[in-house]
C-alpha cells in the first residue's frame, strides 16, 4: 500500500485527535511545533485552517480534525502542529497538521502490525497502513501520503450513521 | 575532465540552437555570406570540440558538413534546398547525439547512417547552378517567414482580342492559360463590351481579360505568348513590382473585390496601390537586415549565466528584501534618526538590485520562436500546405519558468492551427483567400498581465460541429441553447475533440483542456475567439508573477493584505453607511459612480464599527472597482511566496508574504478577485 | 479521346519528324504530301489542327489555307504553318489567308510542341 514499508524504518509517532490515537511513521514527520499564529485564507476548503511563518517560508495548515468529519481543533496547550512531508504526485510537499496533542515515537516491529479491519473500525482501510496494538490501545497507523493528497473524499466509511459520529464528535 | 565535457554539452548545445535559427535564416537568404559563414564555425567548433570531450560522433558527423559549407563560402558550392534539409535533419540529430541516454539507441544509428549518407552524396554531386534555381522557384511556391526578396516580378496584362479573332481558329483562352503556365496569375474577364442580343454575332469575340501574373520568368517570355496575336489583338504589358503581389494580402483583396464590383482596374490604379506595397516590403526587409546585424552584436556583448546560480541569485535579492523590510521597520520604531538614514539608503538600494536582478531573469520570448518557424516550417511542408508564421512583440519578457511552461501549450496550438486550422491552397484560393495561409503570434502587456495571441486566418472553429459533439457525448442536452462563447468553452472539456480524424500531428492525447490546466498551472487563463471561415483567435492571458512586487498593505479585520500597486488607481476615505446597508453597491468618488466590494463581507466577517473606511479603486479590465478595506498601512515591498498545492484552487488569494515582524499578509489578485466576488452578484441577480 | 492533327509536308523527313514527335505526346497523326493530298483529309473526319508546310507541288500552303478556311466545318480550326525567318512576306499572306500561327524551321520538337500548346489542348 505505502512505500514506507520499504524504509524498514519501524519508528512511529503516536499523537491524538479526542480519544481516539493515530501514529504516522517518522519519515513523513519534519518537526513538531507548538501552536502559532495562523493567518487565514478567505474562500478556502473548511479543513484549510489558513497559513503559518515557518522559519520564512509560508506552510499551509490543515485542521486534521476537520478531515476526519471530527469537530473543529479546539486550542489546548497540548494542541501542536506537525510539519509532514507528504508526496503528491511525485512532488515533495509540505503541510502542516494540527493535533491535539502528541503522545510519544514508538518502535513497532512488522509482527505487531496487523492489517486494518474491515469491521470494528470507522475509516476506510485505505487510508489505514494497519493497526496495532500499544499497551492497552489499538493505534490506527494513517498512510498520511494518501490522506493529506485526497481533496474531498470522505474518510469515514459510508455505513457509518449520523448518530454514531455524533457520538464520536462529542 | 567531467567539467570540461559538461561545459562543452552547454556550449554544443547553444552552438545546435544557433544554429537551427540560422539555418532557418539562410533558407529565406541563400545567398548570405554571413549567415553561411556562422553556419561553417558552428560545424567547426562542433567538430573539435568533439572531438576532444569524448563526442567521437558528433566530430565525425560534422566533419563532412564542415566541409560542404567550406566550400559554400567559397563559392565552389550553392545552398540548395538538399543541403538545408539534411543539415537541418542533422540539427535534430546532434541534440540527441550529445544526450548520453539517446546516442546509442539503434534508430539513433540508424539516423547517423542515413544522414551521413546523405552528406556524402551532396559532397560528391557539386551540381551547383541548377540548384540555385530550384530555390527561387521553390521559395515561390512554399514561403515560411515573412520574406526577403525573391526574384519574382508582377506584371499587368491587359489583353483585348479583336472582335473576329476567332477566325483564325485563335482560342484566347489558352493564351491565357499560358500566362498562367509562367507563374501565379489571376485573370478578371470584362464583359461590358457584349453588344445587345440582336446585334450579338455569336462568332465573334467581345470578351477582354486583365490579367496579374507574378513571375519569375524574363518580360519576353510574357510577350512570347501573344506572338500569333499581335495584329489582332490589343496587348499592354506593365510591371508593377519587383515582388510577388499575389502574396500580399493587401494587394489580393483588392483585386478580388474588383472581381466581385465586375469592374475594369487598369493599371494606373494597381500602380498605386503597389507602389505603396513595395515601399512597406521594402522597409520590411531592412528590418530583417537590421535584425541580423543585432543579433550578432547582442552575441558579443552577452555572457552566459547558469540557471542555477541565476536561482540563487534571485533567492538572496528575497532575502535581502525581506531583511530590509525588517530593519527599516526596526529603525522606524527606534527613533534614532542616523539609523532611519541608513536604513533609507539600504531600502534605495535594494530596489535597485532588485529591478537589475529581475532583468536578468526575465526573457523575451523571442527565445521560443526559433522552435515555432521550425514546427510552422515542417509542419506546413508535411501537410503541404502554404503558411507564414509572423511573430510581433516578442521582445515581451517573462519569467523564465513560465516561458518554459508555456513552450508545450503554444506548440499544440501552432498545431492546432496547421491541422485543422489553415486549408490547403486549393481550398483557399477556392474561398476567396490567398493560398498562402498567416499565422500571427502577438505578446504585449495589458495592465498587470501579458498578453500572447495566436491569430490565423483559417477556416475557423465550426461551433454547429461542437454542438453536434457534445450532445452526442451528452454534455449538453439537444435543447439547450448556448451562446457562440459557451460552445466554443466546451473544446477545453476533456477528451473533447471535433476533429473528423484526430491526426498523429495535434491528436496524441494533448487536448486543449491540457492546455488550459498547464496555463492554470502558471495562474494564467486561455480562451478561444473563431469565425467561421475567417480564423481562430487563441488568448492566454498570464499575470505578470514577478517573485517580488510593490504592494499596497491594507488591514481587514486582524489580517494584512497585499493590493499590488500596479493595479490600484486611487485611494479614497468614505464614510461606513456608504459602504454598509446600501441599496446598491455603487459609491460616488470624485464625481463618478464606482462599483465596490465590501471585502469584510467578502470574506464572512463582521461590519467594521468604524466611521470611516477606506476605498481602494482598482482597475479592471476597462472599468474602476473599490475594495473596501479597514485601514491602510503603506506602500511594501513583498517577496511572493506562493501558497502551495493546497491551495491551488484559490481564486482570490494569489500568494502570501512575511511582514517585518514576521506576520504573513495575504497577496490578493484583483482581476481573479474580482471576477469571483461579480460572478456570486450575478447569480443573487438572476435568482 | 485523342486530338487529331494533320501534318502536310512535301518533305518525308519533316514529316516523320513531326508524327514521331506528336504522337509520343500522345496526339494521333494524319500525313499528308501536299495540299491535294491533304484534302483526302478534311472530308468530315475530326480534325483538331493542321500543319503545312507553304511549299509544295499541286497545291501549295497559302492555297490550302484558304480552301480550309471555305469550308464550314473546318472554318474555325487551328493551322499553323512552317516557314523560315526570312520570309516575312509569306508569313503576312499567310495569315492573311487566316492562319492562326506559324513554326519557325528549322525547330526542335521542344519548339514544336511550344507552339502546338498555343493554340490546342
Amino acid at each position: 500500500m505505502s512505500d514506507n514499508k520499504q524504509h524498514k524504518i519501524n519508528s512511529y509517532l503516536t499523537f491524538k485527535l479526542g480519544e481516539e490515537t493515530f501514529a504516522a511513521n517518522v519519515s513523513k514527520v519534519l518537526n513538531i511545533l507548538e501552536m502559532t499564529k495562523v493567518t487565514k485564507v478567505p474562500k478556502a476548503p473548511p479543513y484549510m485552517k489558513g497559513v503559518i511563518n515557518l522559519r520564512g517560508a509560508v506552510l499551509p495548515l490543515v485542521d486534521t480534525r476537520i478531515k476526519f468529519e471530527m469537530s473543529p481543533t479546539e486550542f489546548t496547550p497540548n494542541t501542536c502542529i506537525l510539519v509532514l512531508d507528504i508526496n503528491i504526485n511525485g512532488e515533495s510537499v509540505h503541510v502542516g497538521a494540527l493535533v491535539d496533542s502528541v503522545q510519544e515515537v514508538i518502535e513497532l516491529d512488522d509482527s505487531q502490525i496487523m492489517p486494518p479491519p474491515s469491521i470494528g473500525t470507522k475509516y476506510k482501510s485505505e487510508f489505514l497502513e494497519g493497526v496495532a496494538k500499544v499497551g492497552e490501545e489499538f493505534v490506527m497507523i494513517l498512510d498520511m501520503d494518501l490522506i493529506f493528497s485526497t481533496d474531498e473524499l470522505s474518510l469515514l466509511k459510508e455505513s457509518v450513521s449520523e448518530e454514531q459520529q455524533e457520538q464520536q464528535n462529542a | 575532465m567531467d567539467n570540461f565535457r559538461s561545459k562543452f554539452i552547454e556550449e554544443a548545445t547553444e552552438h545546435i540552437e544557433d544554429l537551427e535559427g540560422t539555418l532557418l535564416l539562410l533558407e529565406q537568404d541563400p545567398e548570405n555570406k554571413e549567415l553561411v559563414e556562422k553556419v561553417f564555425r558552428i560545424m567547426h567548433s562542433l567538430k573539435g570540440g568533439g572531438a576532444m570531450f569524448g563526442f567521437e560522433r558528433i566530430s565525425e558527423f560534422t566533419h563532412n558538413l564542415e566541409n560542404i559549407y567550406d566550400l559554400v563560402r567559397n563559392g565552389e558550392m550553392f545552398v540548395s534546398k538538399d543541403l538545408l534539409d539534411v543539415t537541418l535533419a542533422s540539427v535534430d540529430h546532434l541534440k540527441n547525439l550529445l544526450d548520453d541516454r539517446k546516442s546509442e539507441l539503434p534508430q539513433t544509428l540508424e539516423t547517423h547512417q542515413n544522414l551521413l549518407t546523405k552528406i556524402d552524396a551532396i559532397l560528391e554531386s557539386k551540381n551547383a547552378i541548377a540548384i540555385a534555381k530550384d530555390i527561387t522557384k521553390e521559395k515561390e511556391k512554399s514561403a515560411t517567414t515573412s520574406g526577403t526578396a525573391s526574384k519574382t516580378t508582377t506584371y499587368y496584362i491587359l489583353f483585348q482580342p479583336n472582335e473576329n479573332i476567332f477566325d483564325n481558329g485563335t482560342n484566347p483562352l489558352y493564351l491565357i492559360d499560358e500566362l498562367y503556365n509562367l507563374g501565379q496569375a489571376i485573370c478578371i474577364p470584362h464583359f461590358n463590351r457584349l453588344p445587345d442580343f440582336d446585334e450579338l454575332n455569336p462568332t465573334h469575340c467581345y470578351t477582354y481579360w486583365e490579367v496579374i501574373l507574378s513571375t519569375a520568368q524574363p518580360f519576353n517570355a510574357i510577350s512570347d505568348v501573344f506572338i500569333f496575336v499581335e495584329d489582332e489583338c490589343h496587348i499592354d504589358i506593365h510591371k508593377l513590382s519587383d515582388y510577388n503581389l499575389l502574396e500580399n494580402n493587401e494587394f489580393y483583396s483588392f483585386i478580388q473585390q474588383a472581381i466581385q464590383s465586375r469592374t475594369d482596374i487598369g493599371f494606373d490604379n494597381l500602380q498605386t496601390l503597389a507602389s505603396r506595397i513595395n515601399a512597406a516590403i521594402m522597409v520590411k526587409e531592412k528590418k530583417t537586415d537590421e535584425r541580423l546585424a543585432v543579433s550578432k552584436e547582442n552575441t558579443i556583448s552577452s555572457i552566459r549565466v547558469s540557471s542555477e546560480k541565476l536561482d540563487v541569485l534571485m533567492n538572496l535579492v528575497s532575502e535581502l528584501v525581506t531583511t530590509q523590510a525588517r530593519l527599516s521597520l526596526f529603525a522606524e520604531q527606534s527613533s534614532n534618526n542616523e539609523l532611519v538614514a541608513i536604513a533609507e539608503n539600504v531600502q534605495k538600494l535594494t530596489r535597485q538590485l532588485r529591478d537589475i536582478a529581475f532583468s536578468i531573469v526575465l526573457i523575451p520570448i523571442e527565445n521560443l520562436m526559433t522552435r515555432f518557424q521550425r514546427l510552422v516550417r515542417d509542419l506546413s511542408q508535411e501537410l503541404k500546405k502554404e503558411v507564414q508564421f509572423i511573430a510581433e512583440g516578442t521582445d515581451t519578457e517573462l519569467d523564465k519558468t513560465i516561458i518554459e511552461n508555456l513552450t508545450d501549450p503554444l506548440l499544440h496550438i501552432l498545431r492546432n492551427s496547421l491541422d485543422h486550422g489553415i486549408e490547403d491552397p486549393v481550398t483557399r484560393v477556392k474561398r476567396g483567400k490567398p493560398r498562402q495561409g498567416t499565422i500571427l503570434l502577438k505578446a504585449f502587456y495589458s495592465g498587470a498581465n501579458v498578453h500572447i495571441q495566436i491569430s490565423d486566418d483559417g477556416a475557423g472553429i465550426d461551433t454547429e460541429k461542437i454542438r453536434q459533439k457534445a450532445i452526442s457525448k451528452g454534455l449538453i442536452s439537444p435543447d439547450a441553447v448556448l451562446s457562440q462563447k459557451e460552445l466554443l468553452e466546451l473544446i477545453f472539456v476533456p477528451g473533447f475533440s471535433t476533429a473528423s480524424n484526430v491526426t498523429e500531428v495535434s491528436g496524441r492525447g494533448v487536448g486543449m483542456d491540457v492546455v488550459r490546466r498547464k496555463i492554470a498551472d502558471i495562474r494564467g487563463e486561455v480562451e478561444v475567439e473563431s469565425k467561421l471561415g475567417v480564423g481562430t483567435t487563441t488568448t492566454i492571458k498570464l499575470p505578470l508573477t514577478l517573485s517580488i512586487i510593490d504592494g499596497l498593505l491594507v488591514k481587514i479585520y486582524d489580517t494584512f493584505y497585499i493590493i499590488p500597486l500596479s493595479s490600484v488607481d486611487k485611494i479614497y476615505a468614505a464614510e461606513h453607511n456608504k459602504v454598509v446597508g446600501t441599496f446598491n453597491q455603487l459609491i460616488v468618488l470624485d464625481g463618478q459612480q464606482i462599483p465596490f466590494f465590501y471585502l469584510r463581507h467578502e470574506f464572512e466577517l463582521e461590519d467594521n464599527n468604524a466611521p470611516l473606511e477606506q476605498v481602494i479603486v482598482v482597475r479592471y479590465e476597462d472599468k474602476r472597482i473599490g475594495l473596501v478595506v479597514d485601514s491602510v498601512i503603506g506602500e511594501y515591498q513583498a517577496v511572493l511566496k506562493p501558497l502551495g498545492k493546497y491551495y491551488k484552487n484559490q481564486e482570490i488569494i494569489s500568494g502570501a508574504t512575511i511582514l517585518g515582524d514576521g506576520t504573513i499578509a495575504l497577496v490578493i489578485d484583483t482581476n481573479k478577485a474580482i471576477k469571483y466576488f461579480a460572478r456570486k452578484y450575478k447569480v443573487e441577480e438572476v435568482k | 479521346m485523342a486530338k487529331t492533327i494533320l501534318i502536310v509536308d512535301d518533305s518525308e523527313s519533316i514529316r516523320e519528324v513531326v508524327s514521331f514527335t506528336l504522337e509520343n505526346e500522345g496526339y494521333k497523326v494524319l500525313v499528308a504530301v501536299d495540299g491535294k493530298d491533304a484534302l483526302k483529309f478534311l472530308d468530315g473526319t475530326e480534325i483538331d489542327l493542321v500543319i503545312t508546310d507553304l511549299h509544295m507541288p499541286v497545291m501549295d500552303g497559302i492555297e490550302l489555307i484558304k480552301h480550309i478556311r471555305s469550308m464550314e466545318k473546318y472554318q474555325r480550326i487551328p493551322i499553323l504553318f512552317l516557314t523560315t525567318e526570312s520570309q516575312a512576306a509569306k508569313k503576312m499572306e499567310a495569315k492573311e489567308a487566316g492562319a492562326t500561327g506559324w513554326i519557325i524551321k528549322p525547330f526542335v520538337p521542344a519548339k514544336l510542341i511550344a507552339a502546338i500548346n498555343k493554340v490546342i489542348r
